[in-house]
């Protein structure tokens, strides 16, 4: 084009050059139009695998709390250790010594459990509700007082997740000698293999001494900055005084140093060393032997012998013996929840079959506990529900009354005009504000229960209600005029018009600007807070007057807990909350698409 | 019905429904119609024409106080009906929609059946004590609007989903049933072919025993064939108004003539 003057066009004056592909400034255009294409679906493509990467995450951190386990035993409920008969009523039952009985049912089939450690981490293979449930069991069959029955007990968290893998899991040695076991004069374990046997499991120890000793010399680099820093301060110093003071600082920092490369190299010296035992402690890898009926840690380890001791009962003495096996766990026992003597014991009942795995349904039956075993959803389920119960019932009628005022009977004048700016104004402020105002205005005022549905509910309707006036406006105004008209004409009147005509097509835009506004409402957690609904409430709420929680503030709260077991519910509670979004916002989706009218 | 209007014989007998005296309305500040006069008569077809924004369909909202509905607009003069000033503060709109219905430049039947279409307007009146009276109602205004043999079997299908003619025709049905005196026509056939369009013409030809009818056109060939009685607007002002085989043959202002002509418009 640029030579056009040059040349004379053919007509029009102006030359628009060949109708082929291929001229510069067609080929820039389409470069560009490839280039916006690119950047639209690499933005998707971002969009989708945050998308993909967050729910996968969620899903399968969710999963680990899809069952749960029971351990089945026989029990004999002994009047005697609970301490009522059949004809004591009902509810004293269920509150006898039910725990009592357990304990001793899981000390009769580990009788060396005893000692308090040993008796602490017995005690902890079966949840705390166990005996709950047992005693809800026999409250209503009381006849079962003095029989034997056989009782599914609900495993604690750390013996389900040790079994769903949480911790390692156990690894099969392979060991190829004959076994023997004896007890030695200092009541150790004296073992020996009729090969190599514990070989590998030795280089493992070592490997994992060098480990230590890598991380001990990380941890010495940093003293070496921390050593500068106070010489630098020390040479800076405005007194002789604080010059002495970084100065011993720094020598402490240089001496803890060195402490820590004297470790260092003392466990690398440790683990050079050709022959001879090596110690096996908490730090370090477990190294398990199950043979004569039980189960065996040893505690110290060469190629062929090795120190042990008793994790359960095992006959003794055990002369070569080819039934036998050796695992190892990666994970110090240090590091893991689980210890080595409740693997043993976890082991020996998988062993026995009595590990029963079942679907966890009483995650959406049970309500919040402190132990991630017992705890479920329900109560924030119930919660989430009258809350949302008292935000529509609120929301709804106020919102859709303001919109129709607003759009078809105030007059337009910069009093309205102020109001509309401000509800606009009002879906902008951040939730939290609303928290803060309910806790002033509603819990301190007007005295509305804390913690309560109630409370929640008016504050996420105010929170909710510039949504829906703003969606309850725009679906009113989106109804043709021609509509409002044809009413008016036959003599209809203005509310007339508004409430036969005009608000029954604008009701799906309504509806699915609350059920936005809704699914919102559900999600937020932040001026729930604030008024206390994030309280530990054991209850499920039977009214909105009563003390409640929320999915959202549930999973707020659950991820905050320290169990471990407690993640993976966090994770399915997400997971539910979600679902209930996606459930919302289809339910707006069909709406829209159902009751969609073109004029 | 296209020989030239006969029925100037009989005009003088009428008498007079609406009588409006210097009605200027403004929206704004814009002075969109100025110092009208003019009587509308009973059972007679009164078409107001002239070109586009000269006011007609702007004056004949004011007929029934559709213009109540805009802000900005501002209806100053007096209008009688039977001698009622319609715009007196005691005057309920409402009620004298009732009284005079009004048809719509496009066909907006409400996304309802059409028994339901027809029924809205007796029921929020209270014409109809019983289903039957109300059924009743709907089959006279059906019958008088020309579509109750079209719609008999489909009461209760939507009215939406009738052709274009049928439904100006519901309209015209719906306003018919709350019984009015006076059916306001803004541009009824603009948005209909010949046939829907001739249908119409015919309808309003019937309707003119039992109302008094006000037609806005933009087609002199339609003012000529249904009305019997011409009023020309132009730029705001009523410029003319007489019997429509008058206006059309021998037109007393030059810019009547003009726009019946087609020189302006």
């Amino acid at each position: 084009m640029a030579d056009s003057t040059a040349q004379t066009p053919p007509s029009g004056g102006f030359d628009h050059g060949s109708l082929a592909a291929g001229s510069g400034r067609l080929k820039q255009r389409r470069a560009a139009e490839f280039r916006l294409k690119m950047y639209g679906i690499i933005a998707i493509g971002v969009a989708a695998a945050a998308l993909v990467a967050l729910l996968g995450s969620v899903v399968t951190q969710a999963s680990k709390a899809v069952t749960e386990h029971y351990v089945v035993s026989e029990i004999t409920i002994d009047p005697e250790v609970i301490g009522v008969t059949a004809e004591t009523p009902p509810d004293e039952i269920a509150r006898a010594q039910f725990g009592d009985l357990t304990e001793a049912m899981m000390e009769a089939q580990f009788p060396r459990a005893t000692g308090r450690t040993a008796g602490r981490e017995l005690g902890e293979i079966i949840s705390g509700g166990a005996s709950f449930e047992l005693g809800d069991r026999i409250a209503a069959e009381p006849g079962l007082i003095g029989e034997t029955m056989t009782f599914e007990f609900l495993a604690s968290d750390t013996t389900d997740l040790y079994l769903k893998g949480e911790f390692g899991a156990l690894r099969d040695a392979e060991a190829s000698g004959l076994l023997t076991v004896f007890e030695g004069d200092d009541g150790d374990l004296r073992v020996s293999s009729s090969s190599n046997d514990f070989g590998a499991a030795l280089r493992q120890v070592k490997q994992h001494l060098y480990e230590d000793a890598d991380s001990l010399r990380t941890k010495a680099a940093r003293q070496e900055n921390a050593v500068r820093v106070y010489t630098e301060r020390a040479e800076k110093a405005d007194s002789e005084e604080d010059r002495q003071r970084q100065l011993e600082k720094a020598e402490s920092a240089r001496a803890k140093q060195q402490d820590l490369i004297d470790e260092a190299a003392a466990l690398e010296r440790r683990a050079a060393g050709a022959s001879g035992a090596e110690k096996v402690d908490d730090e370090n890898i477990s190294i398990m032997i199950k043979a004569g009926g039980g189960w065996m840690r040893l505690t110290e380890v060469n190629r062929a012998t090795a120190k042990a001791e008793l994790l359960t009962r095992v006959s003794l003495p055990i002369e070569n013996s080819d039934d036998w096996t050796l695992y190892t766990s990666e994970l110090p026992e240090a590091d893991r929840k689980v210890t080595d003597r409740q693997i043993a014991w976890i082991e020996t009942l998988r062993d026995q079959g009595r590990i029963k795995e079942t679907l966890n349904t009483r995650f959406f039956t049970a309500a919040d506990s402190r132990a991630p075993e017992l705890a479920g959803i329900r109560g924030a389920l119930v919660g989430s529900l009258l809350t949302m119960l008292v935000t529509f019932s609120l929301a709804f009628p106020i919102g859709v009354l303001g919109a129709i005022y607003l759009e078809e009977f105030a007059p337009k004048n910069r009093f309205t005009n102020f109001i509309e700016v401000n509800i606009n104004n009002l879906a902008a402020v951040p939730s939290i504000v609303f928290g803060l105002l309910g806790l002033a205005v509603f819990l301190n005022v007007f005295g509305v229960p804390r913690s309560a549905p109630l409370a929640g509910g008016i504050v996420l309707a105010l929170m909710t209600l510039p949504t829906i006036i703003i969606a309850a406006r725009a679906a009113i105004r989106a109804v043709p005029p021609s509509i409002r008209d044809a009413a008016l004409g036959v003599g209809a009147s203005n509310v007339q018009a508004s409430f036969h005509h005009v608000l029954p097509l604008a009701m799906p835009g309504i509806l699915t600007g609350t059920i936005i506004g809704m699914a919102q409402a559900l999600g937020e957690t932040a001026p729930l807070i604030m008024i206390g609904m994030v309280a530990f409430i054991v209850e499920v709420p039977g009214s909105i007057t009563d003390s409640a929680t929320v999915l959202p503030v549930q999973v707020f709260r659950w991820s905050d807990f320290p169990e471990r077991a407690f993640e993976a519910r966090t994770a399915a509670a997400i997971c539910v909350l979600l679902v209930f979004l996606v459930l919302m916002n289809l339910i707006a989706i069909i709406l829209r698409r159902r009751f969609e009218r073109r004029w | 019905m296209y020989d030239t209007p006969n029925s100037e014989r009989d005009v003088d007998q009428k008498e007079i429904k609406f009588s409006a005296r210097k009605v200027q309305v403004y929206y704004g500040d814009t002075h969109a119609i100025k110092d009208v006069d003019v009587d509308l008569e009973d059972k007679t077809v009164t078409a107001f024409i002239g070109p586009s924004g000269c006011g007609k369909s702007t004056f004949l909202r004011c007929l029934n106080r559709m213009n109540d509905t805009i802000d900005v607009c501002r209806v100053e003069g007096d209008i009688r009906l039977d001698g009622e000033d319609i715009y007196d503060k005691r005057v309920d709109p409402v009620q004298l929609r009732a009284k005079v219905g009004m048809v719509f430049q496009k066909p907006n039947p409400f996304p309802k059946s059409i028994y339901d279409n027809v029924a809205y307007g007796p029921k929020i009146h209270g014409l109809a004590r019983t289903k039957g009276e109300l059924d009743e109602i709907v089959e006279k205004s059906l019958r008088r609007a020309a579509l109750w043999d079209e719609a008999k079997d489909r009461l209760e299908t939507p009215g939406t989903g009738l052709s274009g003619g049928q439904q100006q025709r519901l309209c015209i049905a719906r306003a018919v049933a709350t019984e009015p005196e006076v059916l306001l026509m803004d541009e009824p056939c603009s948005a209909l072919d010949p046939i829907a369009t001739s249908q119409v013409e015919e309808l309003i030809d019937d309707l003119r025993s039992n109302f008094s009818v006000v037609i806005v056109t933009h087609s002199m060939q339609q003012a000529a064939r249904v009305s019997q009685k011409t009023a020309f607007f132009h730029l705001g002002s009523m410029v003319e108004f007489g019997e429509t085989g008058h206006i059309f043959t021998n037109p007393n202002d030059e810019r009547t003539e003009s726009y019946i002509t087609g020189r302006i418009g």
